[in-house]
C-alpha cells in the first residue's frame, strides 16, 4: 500500500518524476494561476450542467483519469490508498464511452439526471516543464437523486493540465477520496 | 476456550400471523415482497441464517504474511482474521474481554500482538491473554487468564483461498456445506497452479437496497441484460441478439448454491473464459475431463455460494477500441439492515497471469463492474428503487412472478453434479435460492436433506 498518493503511482510515475525535478509554484494571482482557477471552474460548471461532451472535450488524448481504493490505516502504514486497485481507471476511449452512454436514452442511473455540484477550492499551482501545470485542488461533489438522501463526495485531485496551443487539456487526474466505504449505491458521475 | 453457538429457537409465524412458508411458493413461482423489506424478517433471517451458515470473510491473499489482520463483520459482529507465527489464518470477537473495546480499529495492518488501546490488555495472535495493566493488583483467583482468552470465531475454514466463518456448531464442515458447488468453483479457483489472489483492497460501497436483490441478480439472471443494460447494448457492447446469453444452462447445485454457464461467440477466443492461452496448459492438469470439457465450451458464469458470496467470471469490452477481455470479481453482499447493504467487491487473478492481463483485466473490470462501472450503474439502480418501492404496504399485497423457464425439465446429459436446465434464460435458480433461504429459516437442521 502507498505512504504517500503518487509515490508508487505506476500510471503517475512519470509526471511525478518530473515535478520533483523543476516544479515551481505559480503563485496566487498570477496570471498562470487565475487561468488554472477558471478553467477548474467552467469544467465544475460544465460537469454539473451535463454538458458532458464539452467537458470530454478538456481531455487530452492521453488522458489519464484514476480514482483508487481506500482502507482505513495506522498513520504507520500510510495513507491508506492503493494503487493497484480502484473505483476508476479510465483512458480517453473509456471515459468517451462512459460519456456516449450518458448520451443514449437508457443511461438509467442517470435517467433522470443526478443533480451534482462541484465544489473546488485550496487550489496550489505549480510548473512542471513548459508545457505542464500540476494543479492540486481540494473538492466537495454534492450529488441529489431519487429518494436517496444527499450524497456527499470529498477529497483531493491530483491535475496536471497540459498546455495545447491556447488551451489548457487534463492530462491526468488522481481523485484521492476522503471515503474509504462509497456511501452511495453507484458512481454515476465524474468527479 | 468459550465458544458461541448460534442454535435455531423461536416461531415460525410473524407477529400478523403470516406463515413463514407462505412467503416463497417454489411450486407456484412465487415470492412475497416482504422477504426484501420487512424489519422483523431481517431479524429472524439474522438468527437462522446469518448467525448459522458459513460466511464468507476475506480472501487467504489478503493477510500475506505473519501478524496481517484485517477486520471484518460476521454476522453483524466485529470481528478480526489474523496470521499466526504458523501460518494459520485465526479468527476472534474484534473485543478485549475486559470493557469489550474493539481491539484493532484500523480496516488492516500487522500486529505482533494484540493491545488494547483502552487499558492495555494484551494478547497473543492465537487469542490467549497474556498480560493485563496492574496484575499484582488482581487476586489469581479473580483473573483467570486462560478463561479470559478473546471469543474465537466458532467455525473457521477455507476454500481454495476464500476464508469463510460461522457462528454454529452444528453447520456441517465447509466442504460438505459447499458440497457440489466445489465441482463449479474449482472451474474459477482450481484451474491453475497457484490459485487465485486478490488484485488492491476491495471496492466497499453502501447500497439502500435488501441483500437478496443483487444476490437474486447474481443467482442466474442473464435476461435483465438488453432492458438494464440497455445503454452498453447501444453503444454496441454486447451482442445485438437479445437471446444472446441464452444459450446455456442454468444449473442448481444443491444448498442454495446455483450458477449460470453461458457460450461466448463460436470461436476460440472465447473458449475456457477467453483466459489467456499460455494459461490453458495448467487448466489442462488442474481440471478433471467434466470440468474441462465445461471450461472449454463457456465464456461466461455468474452464481452464488448460499446465502450471499457472488462471483462473475465474463469476457467483456470495457469500450469499442479494447478487445473483450476476461475478469473474475467476487461479490459478498453483507446485510446491513433490511434495506441496507455493504457491498465487497473484489477483483481475483491467476497467480500465473502475466502483467499485461491483469493490466487488461483490471481495466477491463473496473470500467464495466463495480459502482462506477458502465454495467453495473444501472444494475444498483435498479435494486434501490426496488427496495424503495416494495415497502409500500399496498405493494406488499401483490408478490412477485418468478415464473420463467420453471416448466423445462433438466438436462440428463450435462456432464456437472447437481440439475442443470437447458436455456439460461430463466428463474429457477432464483426460486432454488429463495426456496432455500426458507428452509434456514423454518427448520432446525435445513443443511440435513430428504
Amino acid at each position: 500500500m502507498a505512504a504517500l498518493a503518487d509515490a508508487t503511482d505506476p500510471l503517475g510515475a512519470a509526471v511525478s518524476a518530473a515535478s520533483k525535478a523543476i516544479a515551481v509554484t505559480v503563485p496566487a494571482g498570477a496570471p498562470e494561476y487565475c487561468e488554472v482557477v477558471d478553467w477548474l471552474y467552467r469544467e465544475a460548471r460544465m460537469l454539473d450542467q451535463g454538458e458532458f461532451n464539452s467537458w470530454l472535450a478538456l481531455m487530452a488524448p492521453e488522458i489519464i483519469y484514476t480514482m483508487p481504493t481506500r482502507t482505513a490505516v495506522n498513520p504507520k502504514d500510510g495513507q491508506g490508498f492503493d494503487h493497484d486497485f480502484g473505483l476508476f481507471a479510465e483512458n480517453h476511449a473509456s471515459l468517451s464511452a462512459r460519456v456516449a452512454r450518458l448520451n443514449t436514452d437508457q443511461a438509467w442511473a442517470e435517467q433522470p439526471r443526478s443533480r451534482t455540484r462541484h465544489f473546488v477550492s485550496n487550489i496550489i499551482v505549480e510548473r512542471e516543464s513548459n508545457t505542464d501545470l500540476k494543479v492540486t485542488a481540494a473538492f466537495m461533489l454534492t450529488r441529489l437523486r431519487s429518494n436517496r438522501p444527499l450524497d456527499i463526495f470529498t477529497g483531493e485531485r491530483q491535475d496536471t493540465l497540459r498546455r495545447d496551443g491556447k488551451l489548457l487539456k487534463l492530462a491526468r487526474r488522481l481523485i484521492l477520496l476522503d471515503q474509504t466505504v462509497i456511501e452511495s449505491h453507484n458512481l454515476s458521475i465524474f468527479f | 476456550m468459550p465458544t458461541h453457538t448460534a442454535a435455531f429457537s423461536g416461531p415460525t409465524r410473524l407477529q400478523d400471523n403470516t406463515d413463514l412458508l407462505e412467503l416463497v411458493n417454489e411450486n407456484k413461482a412465487h415470492v412475497s415482497r416482504r422477504v426484501y423489506v420487512d424489519p422483523e424478517l431481517y431479524q429472524i433471517e439474522q438468527e437462522r441464517l446469518f448467525r448459522r451458515a458459513w460466511l464468507f470473510l476475506a480472501h487467504d491473499t489478503e493477510l500475506p504474511n505473519k501478524g496481517d489482520y484485517v477486520t471484518r463483520n460476521l454476522a453483524g459482529e466485529s470481528v478480526v482474521l489474523v496470521r499466526g507465527d504458523d501460518g494459520v489464518v485465526r479468527g476472534f470477537l474484534n473485543s478485549c474481554r475486559h470493557r469489550g473495546m474493539k481491539l484493532c480499529r484500523a480496516d488492516n495492518g500487522s500486529i505482533p500482538f494484540f493491545r488494547c488501546s483502552y487499558h492495555g490488555w494484551t494478547y497473543s495472535r492465537t487469542g490467549a491473554l497474556r498480560a493485563v495493566f496492574a496484575k499484582d493488583l488482581y487476586q489469581d483467583a479473580n483473573l483467570r487468564k486462560e478463561e479470559l482468552g478473546l471469543i474465537p470465531i466458532t467455525r473457521l475454514d477455507s476454500y481454495k483461498g476464500l476464508i469463510f466463518g460461522s457462528w454454529s456448531n452444528e453447520v456441517p464442515p465447509l466442504p460438505d456445506y459447499l458440497g457440489k458447488m466445489r465441482f463449479y468453483l474449482d472451474l474459477f479457483l482450481g484451474r491453475t497452479d497457484g490459485g487465485t489472489e486478490i488484485v488492491g483492497t476491495p471496492q466497499i460501497w453502501n447500497v439502500e437496497a435488501n441483500w437478496k436483490f443483487p444476490t437474486d441478480n447474481f443467482t442466474g439472471d442473464n435476461f435483465h441484460l438488453y432492458s438494464t443494460h440497455g445503454s452498453v447494448v447501444e453503444l454496441g457492447l454486447v451482442p445485438p441478439d437479445p437471446m444472446s446469453l441464452s444459450y446455456g444452462h442454468l444449473i442448481r447445485a444443491e444448498g442454495g448454491h446455483v450458477l449460470h454457464v453461458v457460450p461466448g461467440a463460436p470461436i476460440p477466443a472465447y473458449e475456457f473464459f477467453g483466459l489467456p492461452k499460455q494459461l490453458l496448459p495448467q487448466l489442462e492438469r488442474n481440471l478433471n475431463p467434466a470440468q474441462l470439457g465445461l471450461a472449454k465450451k463457456y465464456a461466461f458464469s455468474v452464481g452464488t455460494v448460499f446465502p450471499n458470496l457472488s462471483f462473475l467470471q465474463v469476457m467483456i469490452q470495457g469500450d469499442a477500441s479494447s478487445p473483450p477481455t476476461p475478469f473474475l470479481s467476487f461479490r459478498f453482499w453483507e446485510p446491513t439492515g433490511p434495506t441496507s447493504t455493504r457491498v465487497w467487491s473484489y477483483l481475483f487473478i491467476d497467480k500465473e497471469a502475466s502483467p499485461e492481463y491483469r493490466k487488461a483485466s483490471y481495466e477491463t473490470y473496473v470500467r464495466t463492474f463495480g459502482p462506477s462501472g458502465i454495467f453495473e450503474q444501472d444494475d444498483l439502480e435498479n435494486w434501490e428503487e426496488c427496495s424503495r418501492v416494495n415497502k409500500g404496504q399496498i405493494a406488499q399485497r401483490y408478490g412477485l412472478h418468478h415464473g420463467m423457464g420453471v416448466h423445462l425439465q433438466p438436462d440428463p446429459d450435462f456432464p456437472g453434479p447437481g440439475d442443470a436446465w437447458p436455456g439460461s434464460y430463466g428463474e429457477r435458480t432464483q426460486l432454488a435460492f429463495y426456496g432455500e433461504w426458507q428452509r434456514w429459516l423454518t427448520q432446525p437442521t435445513p443443511w440435513v436433506r430428504p
